[in-house]
């Protein structure tokens, strides 16, 4: 359970258990995924075997803007509602009775949703490169949380992807900058040399997004830049799989920030217990076996509760 | 054990068991209350001179006793932001269950990290040695602790960051 999963496996596991139900049941759940995407299953209200997938996505309209419109239709074209449910960006809509014969790889292709959305920008700084154009592509800004973007922009020789992050806690901020250290460290290694050059700065934004006005700069926020080279988006297959890995390296490092706080937590309880042994060594044993002791009419023996018997007190019982 | 913690731990504990020859002792200022001394301050001919062992200005262990109370406080050493939050978390996550620890107290003093009061109804209940033995302990483990976390710390951001980039390999 290192590395994440691109595509959402709640969703693809509640979609593959309506496609492949005997009869249709009236549903309504609401999935969330990463970078507060809502995800809203619902059997339409007339007609039980029609199926609705609305997504509601902060950021659509800016992917928008980097040709998602165009990613949907090639992706979802068939199963795309032309205006989407209100509050809701994008409505898919599926037909129980008229579904493909490989449902599992249409559950998986529709939960792989987010992820078609978010790489638009990728794919339009990846086909700037392709043009061989002179000078740098357009900065194109994703803020795919609140606070938080991702910005991509295409140079002749390489692609710079930089991820804003902020982190709400100290404990968080420092766990962050001791991992993204060894993001940027790590690349030394001899097996992992191919790998984007990562660069790291908190506060301080790079370069190239220096020029925008609403950055923050405080402690609080992390700047992690990666350089993509054109190994790693020359060919498709290696394209898909740098903007599946690539897209979720916020979630990535906050999810292992999370893991290294509960770990360090169940470590302290362990610790906690073996102090708390010590301290009880110093309490003397209280409960021993004469306590227990029985006369033989069945009392308990009470060695301190017996009276002193002095020769004065039997003398004058005579 | 590196050979400046030895005198360090020996000192710390030859003084605390000279330290814990503590007596009951009614407070003279309000009747029929029996409140540590080193803690209500109030009567100050029952309060000895406190005292500080320390192996470096980050490591040091202050040593208040009175006539029927001890009062011990350690600073643990913090080189950097991460164990200075470590320290923090650990001994916060102690002090929250100071009920079981029957002689730790809720809050340090100012300037230190965590506060043990060990009262003469402490020693009268337990052992004496072995409520020195138990601070000795703590100090001991609460570095070794610390610097583990650490390096596990570090261990698994070395491990993530590997796996996340090889993948791009």
């Amino acid at each position: 359970m290192i590395l994440l999963e691109p595509n959402s496996y709640v969703l693809e596991e509640t979609l593959l258990a309506r496609f492949t139900s005997e009869k249709p049941e009236i549903v309504d759940i609401t999935l969330v995924d990463f970078d507060n995407v809502v995800y809203h299953v619902q059997t339409s209200a007339e007609q039980r075997n029609l199926l609705n997938l609305s997504v509601e996505m902060k950021y659509f309209n800016e992917v928008v803007e980097y040709g998602a419109q165009d990613i949907l239709k090639r992706e979802y074209g068939d199963y795309l509602v032309p205006t989407a449910n209100p509050q809701y960006q994008i409505t898919l809509q599926f037909n129980l009775e008229q579904l493909p014969a490989d449902k599992a790889a249409l559950a998986k292709h529709v939960s792989m949703l987010k992820r078609n959305m978010l790489a638009s920008s990728f794919i339009r700084a990846f086909e700037y490169w392709e043009s061989q154009q002179e000078g740098a592509g357009p900065l194109m800004t994703t803020h795919y949380r609140d606070n938080e973007a991702i910005y991509v922009q295409a140079q002749q020789d390489r692609v710079t992807v930089i991820f804003s992050t902020l982190f709400k806690e100290e404990v968080d901020r420092v766990l962050g900058k001791v991992f993204l250290q060894e993001f940027v460290d790590a690349r030394r290694q001899v097996s992992i040399q191919n790998a984007p050059q990562v660069l790291y700065s908190s506060r301080e934004p790079p370069l190239e997004i220096r020029h925008l006005s609403n950055l923050r700069q405080d402690e609080s926020v992390g700047y992690v830049s990666f350089v993509l080279f054109p190994r790693h988006f020359a060919d498709m297959e290696s394209r898909e799989k740098t903007i599946s890995q690539i897209q979720l390296f916020r979630d990535y490092l906050h999810y292992h920030i999370k893991c290294a706080k509960a770990y360090m937590h169940s470590r302290m309880r362990l610790r906690v217990q073996e102090f708390l042994k010590v301290i009880n060594r110093a309490k003397p044993d209280r409960v021993t076996a004469a306590s227990d002791k029985r006369t033989a009419t069945g009392r308990y023996m009470r060695p301190h509760l017996r009276q002193p018997t002095s020769p004065q007190h039997v003398e004058s019982d005579w | 054990m590196s050979n400046t913690l030895r005198p360090y731990l020996n000192a710390v504990r030859s003084t605390l068991t000279a330290a814990m020859c503590l007596e009951n002792f009614a407070s003279q200022i309000v009747e029929k209350h029996n409140v540590p001394e080193v803690e209500a301050g109030n009567t100050k001919e029952v309060l000895l001179n406190p005292l500080i062992v320390s192996r470096n200005e980050n490591e040091q262990v202050l040593i208040e006793s009175s006539i029927n109370s001890v009062r011990v406080s350690i600073r643990i050493k913090q080189a950097d932001d991460i164990e200075r939050i470590l320290a923090h978390k650990f001994t916060r996550f102690l002090m929250m269950r100071a009920e079981n620890f029957v002689i730790l107290r809720r809050v340090p003093i100012k300037g230190y990290d965590i506060s043990f009061l060990v009262t003469n109804f402490h020693t009268e209940q337990m052992f004496k040695h072995k409520l020195v033995d138990f601070i000795i302990e703590f100090m001991e483990e609460v570095d070794k602790e610390i610097s583990e976390m650490k390096l596990s710390i570090n261990a698994r951001a070395r491990i993530v960051a590997e796996s996340y980039l090889s993948q791009f390999v």
